[in-house]
C-alpha cells in the first residue's frame, strides 16, 4: 500500500467522535480497539492530518502509538526554545494585550504550545481575558502534562464552561486526555457539564486510566449508574466492562452486577 | 542523496521510534518522518510570521527588549 501525501492540516471542525467499535484487529479487546482509534485521533490532531491518513498504524499497539506521539510531542513542544522564548515574552506584556495577539494573531495551535512555557498564574490570568470557544479551541490542542500546573488553577466556572462548549462539540478524545489532569473542583464543574453519553465517550478514551475510578468517585454511585444505563442503551456494555479493571473494587461490582442482572450471556463471554 | 524511512524518521524525532513503528513498511516509515517534518515546519513558519505581526502591535517601547528575548 502507498502511504498517502502529506497534506496541510484538515478543518477543525472534523469528527472527533470517538466510534463504539472500530475497525477489529484480530485478537485485539474492544478497549484496545478504542484506545487505538482514540491514539490515532490524537497523533492526527498532533501532526495536521486527518486520523485516517495513518491507517497504516492501525495495527500497532496503543501503548507504542503513545509512545510515538511522546517522541512528536517532545519534538513539537519543546522543538529549539523558540516556543519557550515566546512565552517569556509574554512576561513583559500587559495580560490583555498578550490574550488580543493570542487570539488573533498566533491561534489556538500555537497558543497550546506555547501555554506550558508560560507561567501557570499568568496564563490564568490571559486564559481569562480569552472567549470561551477559543479556549475551548486550545484545549483540543493542549498537551495536559505540560500545562497540569495550569488546568490546576483554572477557575470550576471557565473549565464548566469550556466543558460545555467541548461537548457540544463531541470532542471525547481531546477531553479524555486532560480530564484525569483536573483538580477536584474542577472534574465536579466539568461533570455536571457532562450527560451520560459524554461521561462514557470520555471514559472509554480517558488517556490517564489509572484517574477513572476516582473521576467516577466525584461523580458518585448515581453517575455510576446513569453510566451503565447508558452503555446498556447504547450497546456498549462488552466496551463498559473492558473498563472494569480500572475502577474500584465496589464501582466494578456495581458495574458487572448491574450488567449481570440485565444481561448475564455478555459478561459470561 | 538516498536516504531510508527509518533513518529519515530518527532523524526527525531525534530518537529510536518504539520497534512496533520501525517495523513499518518503508513507504509508510517515509510517510509518517514526512508528516513529523511537515509539522515542524509548518509550526516554525507559523511562529515566524505570528511573532513578526504581533510585534506590530506591540508598544514602541517593549518591541526592541521583546525582539530580544525572542531572538
Amino acid at each position: 500500500m502507498t502511504a498517502p501525501p502529506v497534506t496541510d492540516p484538515p478543518a477543525s471542525d472534523s469528527d472527533t467522535t470517538a466510534p463504539p467499535d472500530p475497525t477489529p484487529v484480530a485478537g485485539r479487546s474492544p478497549s484496545e480497539r478504542l484506545e487505538v482509534d482514540a491514539e490515532l485521533q490524537r497523533l492526527g490532531r498532533l501532526l495536521g492530518l486527518a486520523p485516517g491518513e495513518l491507517g497504516y498504524l492501525a495495527d500497532i499497539s496503543s501503548a507504542d502509538l503513545r509512545a510515538l506521539r511522546a517522541q512528536i510531542t517532545q519534538v513539537l513542544f519543546d522543538g529549539n526554545g523558540a516556543l519557550a522564548r515566546l512565552g517569556a515574552a509574554t512576561r513583559l506584556l500587559p495580560a490583555a494585550l498578550t490574550a488580543s495577539l493570542t487570539e488573533r494573531i498566533f491561534g489556538p495551535v500555537l497558543a497550546a504550545r506555547v501555554a506550558g512555557t508560560v507561567e501557570p498564574g499568568r496564563a490564568v490570568e490571559i486564559a481569562a481575558r480569552l472567549p470561551v470557544d477559543f479556549l475551548a479551541d486550545v484545549a483540543s490542542e493542549l498537551d495536559p502534562r505540560r500545562v497540569a500546573a495550569i488546568l490546576a488553577a483554572i477557575p470550576a466556572p471557565t473549565v464548566a464552561a469550556v466543558t460545555r462548549v467541548l461537548v457540544q462539540r463531541r470532542e471525547w478524545v481531546a477531553m479524555g486526555s486532560f480530564y484525569g489532569f483536573l483538580p477536584d473542583a474542577s472534574i465536579q464543574a466539568a461533570m455536571a457539564e457532562t450527560d451520560a453519553h459524554a461521561l462514557l465517550q470520555i471514559a472509554f478514551v480517558l488517556e490517564d486510566k489509572s484517574r477513572l475510578s476516582h473521576v467516577l468517585e466525584i461523580g458518585g454511585s448515581v453517575r455510576l449508574g446513569e453510566l451503565v444505563a447508558c452503555a446498556e442503551a447504547e450497546g456498549l456494555t462488552e466496551q463498559l466492562a473492558a473498563l472494569a479493571a480500572h475502577l474500584t473494587p465496589e464501582q466494578a461490582a456495581a458495574v458487572t452486577r448491574t450488567l449481570s442482572l440485565e444481561r448475564p450471556a455478555r459478561l459470561g463471554s | 542523496m538516498e536516504r531510508d524511512g527509518h533513518t529519515f524518521l530518527v532523524g526527525q524525532l531525534r530518537a529510536e521510534p518504539p520497534a512496533a513503528i520501525g517495523g513499518l513498511l518503508e513507504d509508510h516509515l517515509t510517510h509518517l518522518a514526512g508528516a513529523v517534518q511537515g509539522a515542524r515546519r509548518r509550526q516554525a513558519q507559523q511562529l515566524q510570521n505570528a511573532s513578526d505581526e504581533a510585534l506590530d502591535h506591540i508598544p514602541r517601547l517593549l518591541r526592541g527588549p521583546i525582539k530580544k528575548i525572542v531572538g
